[in-house]
């Protein structure tokens, strides 16, 4: 069933995806020395792995809980 | 000139006698030798699936794409990250029912989940026909690295057939365990050549990354911008948006040996979580290119930029391994492919009962494909470079029947997925080759994926209204639910 926790992961994927569309991005100029969109497009792939981690622990905690409920009841 | 060529073929024979030393007994049977009897630990899994995404392209194509459409290469960027994260979800499903059912490859799974053998038959055709060219492109990148840096053909010609030896005789003495041995060499030589290449390069020729970087903003400011032109926004975002699709469901055969051969499914949602951070290393290739914008004459052949840069900046021993390690990024995802190709023509197209007649096709397929690529590559380089644009655009107009092949409880049948498919590959190949600028610069997949999903709803809709309207007794493919 899918849970709003499993959107955190398409906060990073969009602004991947969108970084050509956003001027402040997409424009001559450097950030760092280096180019606008490598720093963005590289910032937000290291952002992917927290975002995964942090579903992960969100759906293991989930997955727990349920365990846990469902023992309660049997202990009908 | 000696040294480069004597590391060069010593390069080649010791990525060949790594393969030969992967393997541990000898495989009973395909599922032993296409998945490694689905024992994979962590670190053999992490080096295999960035064996598929390092490839020549990534190596040669990306600095060459660099030089020559400048931020436009960052589009190979985000694609793997957003595939790895659909995978994220679904890997865990994939290889339960992987190792519940048996699979070993894309064919196998649709089969299964659409009860049609026909679906796995034209999927696993498709497949072979898309991803051949993919391997010739791997076994013509490594003759022409040898030429470029030897400025001979024959020596190009000679690690071709050398090479291509190579891969068949490892391959097929050690299957997927040799392909894993040789991926710990391939990435461990690549990084350290790329990570020399990210320093020498720039501060060779412009006194650091930084300083390139300003020089670049100051002189062609055009190259740090997506613009106006062939690579323009939209080519940047459907480019990537087809690839992570392609990548998310798994469309490329040679993808799904690796994720079957998995211990478990926490391993591979492990790998997804951290691969994203593994795949900034393609931005290195990217900055080497961009020191190219600042000294090599445009119009100059991209695909060479890097090896070019190499011989200018480092010493001839330094320039053998930067060939070593562009050789290993040919040799090895060529393993891969030639694995994903053989094992769908054993166990999709031949369909064998016996399995040691299928053990036998399948062999006899890695030899065959690996000689037809080879000597194509040789003799008709050209013949398939037409098949490699349909590589990705073709493969992933399967998305739709994996995508809802996930669902416990199916939506459509198996009638109009092979609708949609048929459609979508149809005017894949008419825009790629007929009426090439009429999608513009929208990537040609999507173009078809859109006309497969129209045509998919329309069939699945008509099928209900059929199911619907007949009689009891009649037999239709209307939905229903799967095993699992």
């Amino acid at each position: 069933m899918l849970r709003p926790y499993h959107l955190i992961p398409a906060v990073p994927a969009l602004a991947l995806a969108l970084m050509p569309f956003l001027p402040f991005v997409n424009t001559d100029g450097l950030w760092f020395g280096l180019p606008r969109m490598l720093v963005w497009g590289a910032a937000w792939c290291v952002m992917c792995t927290p975002a995964l981690l942090l579903t992960e622990r969100l759906m293991s905690r989930e997955s727990g809980e349920l365990a846990e409920t469902a023992a309660i009841t049997e202990g009908d | 000139m000696t040294t480069i060529l004597i590391m060069t073929f010593t390069g080649i024979v010791l990525i060949g006698v790594l393969g030969f030393a992967g393997r541990r007994k000898p495989a009973a049977d395909l599922s032993e030798w296409a998945v490694g009897g689905r024992n994979f630990g962590a670190v053999s899994m992490w080096f295999l699936q960035a064996g598929e995404v390092f490839t020549t392209f990534t190596f040669l194509g990306m600095a060459g794409l660099a030089f020559s459409g400048g931020v436009a290469a960052l589009y190979a960027l985000p694609y793997i990250p957003i595939g790895y994260m659909v995978l994220f979800f679904l890997a865990k499903r994939l290889w339960a029912l992987g190792k519940e059912r048996g699979y070993l490859t894309q064919g196998d799974y649709l089969e299964d989940r659409y009860d049609s053998k026909l679906l796995g038959t034209v999927a696993a055709v498709l497949g072979v026909v898309f991803v051949l060219p993919y391997l010739q492109l791997q076994i013509t990148g490594l003759g022409l690295i040898v030429q470029l840096v030897t400025g001979n053909s024959a020596s190009g010609t000679l690690s071709m057939i050398i090479g291509s030896a190579l891969v068949v005789a490892f391959v097929l003495w050690a299957g997927l365990h040799g392909v894993a041995m040789t991926s710990y060499f391939k990435d461990v030589i690549m990084l350290v050549v790329l990570a020399v290449l990210l320093v020498a390069v720039p501060a060779h020729f412009a006194g650091g990354v930084s300083a390139m970087f300003h020089r670049i903003d100051r002189l062609h400011p055009e190259m740090l911008t997506i613009h106006a032109g062939p690579t323009d926004q939209v080519w940047f975002t459907t480019s990537m948006l087809v690839s992570a699709i392609g990548v998310g469901l798994m469309c490329l055969p040679h993808a799904w040996p690796a994720v079957m051969s998995a211990r478990d499914p926490k391993v591979l949602r492990r790998n997804y979580t951290w691969m994203p951070l593994y795949e900034l290393c393609i931005l290195m290739p990217v900055i080497v290119g961009f020191a190219a914008v600042l000294v090599v004459k445009p119009g100059t052949a991209a695909n060479g930029i890097l090896l070019t840069l190499s011989k200018q900046v480092l010493p001839s021993w330094a320039t053998g391994l930067v060939v070593v390690a562009a050789i290993a990024t040919a040799m090895v995802p060529a393993a891969g492919i030639l694995i994903g190709i053989s094992s769908l023509v054993a166990r999709n197209i031949a369909r064998v009962r016996a399995e040691r007649t299928q053990f036998w096709i399948n062999h006899g397929t890695v030899v065959a494909a690996c000689g037809l690529s080879l000597l194509l590559a040789i003799f008709r380089p050209d013949l398939l470079a037409n098949l490699l644009l349909l590589t990705y655009s073709g493969t992933v107009q399967l998305a739709p029947a994996i995508g809802l092949g996930f669902l416990a409880r199916r939506p459509v049948g198996k009638v109009p997925v092979l609708a949609g498919l048929f459609v979508g590959e149809l005017v894949v190949i008419w825009l790629t080759f007929w009426e090439k600028g009429l999608a513009g610069n929208v990537n040609v997949g999507l173009v078809g994926l859109g006309a497969n999903l129209v045509v998919l709803a329309l069939a699945a809709t008509a099928e209900r209204f059929v199911a619907r309207n007949a009689s009891p007794e009649s037999e239709s493919d209307e939905p229903v639910a799967v095993t699992a």
